[in-house]
C-alpha cells in the first residue's frame, strides 16, 4: 500500500475517530440492560422507628464488620501539615450518617404538608452514578465501576486523599484514619488513610443475591433489578401516587432512584433548614456532573495528535515550496 | 559577525520546544493540582494560587495544557519525520559514551568527539520523549475505566519520571560544560568556536 499524506490523515482521523466515538464502557454499561440500579420507596420506610437501629443499617453493619478498618493506634495522628486527622475508630457505634464504620443510614426529617407534619425516613447510601467522579478522577484508580455497576473503592491502593468525596456530590466515601498504603510511607506526609463507602454487596450480588439492607427491610421499602426494569417500576410507582422519581437524570444519571409522593425539592429544603454547610447534608438537589462538564474538553484532547500532525504537514510543505522558490 | 554563530535549533524547533516546556510546566502543576496536595500543604494559601485547591480548575487547565502539549508532541514528530532529521535519536554505544563524557565533566579529561547531539543528550531526548508518549497515551485513554487502575497508576508514574527528567534536563545547565547551548533555545545558534571544540563532527 502506498503511503501518502492523504491516507496518513486519514488514518490518523479514523484512530481518533475510533477513541472518541465509542462511549466509555462504564457509560455503555450504564445504559445496558446489565445494569443493576436499586429503587427506594420513601412510602414505604418508617425507618424502623420502634427500633434503635433500623434494620437495614444494623444488616449492613453486620454484612460489612470484617472489612471495617482497624486502624495502627501510632499512625493515628495529624495530617502533616494541617492539625486534625479523621479517626472513626473510637465512634464505631454511630448510625445516624456516613462513617467508615456505618456505609447506610437513614435520615428523618420532618416536613409540613399541608399543615400537618409528616416525618419521612430516608435511607442514605453511595448513589453508584453512571458517570462517576470519584471513580474517573481517583488520582490512584482507586475508586472503580463494575460493569454491572456497583461503584466500590479498593482499599488495598487507597492513600485516603479523600478526592473521591470531594468531587461527590452526596459527599459519600468516608475517611478513616491510620490504615492502608499510607501508613508504610510514614514519616512522609502524604495521604490520610482508606476511603470506605457502600459497595452494594457487589460480592453478594455476584453469587446471585441480593445487597443486605435489602433482604434486612421488613417492609419491603427497597428493591433491586435490572436498570430497564427498574426504571419501568420507579415512574409505574410515582405514577400510582402522583409521586416523584430522584436520581434517573440527576448528576447524569444515578444507579439509585428514590420514590415519594413528596416533591425532592421539599425534601431538599427540609433537609437544609437550618444548616450552613450543604456538605454536612445528603441532599436531594440537581448537582452538575464534572465529568459532562469537561467532555468538550476531553474531545479536543483526542483530536489534538490530529491538529499536531496537520500543523506539521502544513509546516514542511511550505519549507518545500521556500526550497523550490530558491531552486 | 554572523560566522561567529552556528545555527542550531530552526524556528519551527524553538517554538516546538517552548510549547512543549511551558504546557508541560502547566501538565505538572495542574497534574499534581489533581492529587489533594495543594490544599494540604497550603500551597492554596499563596497569594495569587487560592484557585490551586480546587480539582476541577486544576483538572480544566491539565485538559487544555494537554491538548497543547499533545498537538506539539505530534507536530514535533511528523515535522522531523517528513524531514528526514534523526540525528537527536540514540545510537548504538551512547550509553557508554555518555558515561566517557561525564567522566570527562568530571575529570576534566577531553570529551570523545561528538556530532551535533552528545550521546548524552540523544539518551535524554528519547527518555523524555518515550515518557511524554507514555504520557500521551495513558491520558487519552485514560476515559475507559475498564483498566481505569493500571492506566491512571502508569500516568502517575510516568509523570513521577517526566518530573526527574525535566529536572534533569532544566539541571543539566548548572554544569559550565552545557551552558554556551543555552542561547540556542532562544536565538537558535550558537558560537561557531564551541561547536567546532564540542561538537566536531557536527557538519556546520
Amino acid at each position: 500500500m502506498k503511503f501518502s499524506r492523504r491516507t496518513f490523515l486519514a488514518g490518523m482521523g479514523a484512530a481518533t475517530a475510533a477513541a472518541v466515538l465509542p462511549k466509555s464502557r462504564a457509560q455503555a454499561a450504564a445504559d445496558s440492560s446489565d445494569t443493576y440500579a436499586t429503587l427506594i420507596d420513601l412510602s414505604r420506610c418508617d425507618g424502623c422507628s420502634a427500633l434503635n437501629t433500623p434494620l437495614c443499617v444494623a444488616a449492613c453493619r453486620t454484612k460489612n464488620a470484617s472489612r471495617f478498618p482497624e486502624p495502627d493506634p501510632a499512625m493515628l495522628k495529624d495530617y502533616w501539615p494541617k492539625n486534625f486527622h479523621e479517626d472513626w475508630s473510637t465512634r464505631r457505634e454511630i448510625t445516624y450518617e456516613l462513617t467508615p464504620y456505618n456505609w447506610l443510614f437513614v435520615e428523618n426529617v420532618y416536613l409540613d404538608i399541608d399543615g400537618k407534619e409528616e416525618q419521612v425516613n430516608i435511607p442514605r447510601r453511595c448513589m453508584h452514578c453512571d458517570n462517576p467522579p470519584c471513580v474517573k478522577l481517583c488520582p490512584f484508580g482507586t475508586a472503580k465501576k463494575d460493569k454491572n455497576g456497583p461503584v466500590y473503592i479498593d482499599p488495598v491502593a487507597c492513600f485516603g486523599g479523600a478526592k473521591c468525596r470531594a468531587v461527590c456530590p452526596w459527599n459519600v466515601p468516608q475517611r478513616q484514619a491510620g490504615v492502608g498504603v499510607y501508613t508504610y510511607l510514614d514519616p512522609v506526609p502524604v495521604g490520610g488513610g482508606v476511603m470506605y463507602k457502600c459497595d452494594l454487596c457487589r460480592d453478594l450480588l455476584a453469587e446471585g443475591g441480593i445487597p443486605a439492607c435489602m433482604s434486612a427491610c421488613p417492609k419491603q421499602a427497597m428493591t433491586i433489578g435490572k436498570k430497564p426494569d427498574i426504571q419501568r417500576h420507579a415512574e409505574e410507582l410515582a405514577a400510582s401516587y402522583s409521586g416523584y422519581v430522584y436520581g434517573k437524570t440527576e448528576h447524569g444519571g444515578t444507579g439509585t432512584l428514590y420514590v415519594s409522593k413528596i416533591p425532592f425539592e421539599k425534601i431538599d429544603a427540609a433537609l437544609m433548614d437550618g444548616i450552613n454547610d450543604s456538605k454536612k447534608v445528603m441532599r436531594f438537589h440537581k448537582p452538575d456532573n464534572v465529568m459532562q462538564k469537561h467532555s468538550a474538553l476531553v474531545k479536543t484532547a483526542l483530536f489534538a495528535p490530529v491538529a499536531g500532525v496537520i500543523g506539521a504537514f502544513a509546516a514542511t510543505v511550505s519549507k518545500r515550496e521556500d526550497s523550490n522558490d530558491q531552486q | 559577525m554572523t560566522n561567529n554563530k552556528v545555527t542550531r535549533h530552526t524556528r519551527a524547533v524553538r517554538l516546538t520546544h517552548w510549547t512543549v516546556a511551558i504546557s508541560g510546566f502547566v501538565l505538572l502543576f495542574s497534574g499534581f493540582g489533581t492529587m489533594p496536595l495543594y490544599a494540604r500543604f497550603n500551597i492554596n494559601k499563596i497569594p495569587g494560587l487560592s484557585w490551586s485547591g480546587d480539582f476541577l480548575i486544576e483538572q480544566g487547565l491539565h485538559y487544555c495544557a494537554a491538548i497543547i502539549f499533545t498537538a506539539a508532541v505530534f507536530f514535533h514528530l511528523v515535522f522531523h519525520l517528513r524531514r528526514r532529521e534523526f540525528a537527536a535519536l540514540p545510537k548504538k554505544g551512547d550509553v557508554k559514551e555518555s558515561l566517557e563524557i561525564v567522566k570527562a565533566m568530571v575529570t576534566g579529561s577531553p570529551e570523545p568527539p561528538s556530532g551535533k547531539f552528545l550521546a548524552e543528550q540523544r539518551l535524554a531526548y528519547a527518555a523524555i520523549g518515550a515518557t511524554s508518549l507514555v504520557l500521551i497515551a495513558t491520558g487519552l485513554i485514560n476515559l475507559d475505566p475498564a483498566f481505569i487502575q493500571t492506566v491512571t497508576l502508569t500516568h502517575t508514574v510516568a509523570t513521577m519520571l517526566f518530573l526527574v527528567l525535566f529536572l534533569l534536563h532544566v539541571g543539566a545547565f548548572l554544569i559550565k560544560a552545557n551552558r554556551p547551548l543555552l542561547p540556542s533555545m532562544v536565538t537558535g545558534r550558537v558560537r561557531r568556536n564551541y561547536a567546532e571544540h564540542r561538537h566536531t563532527e557536527w557538519e556546520i
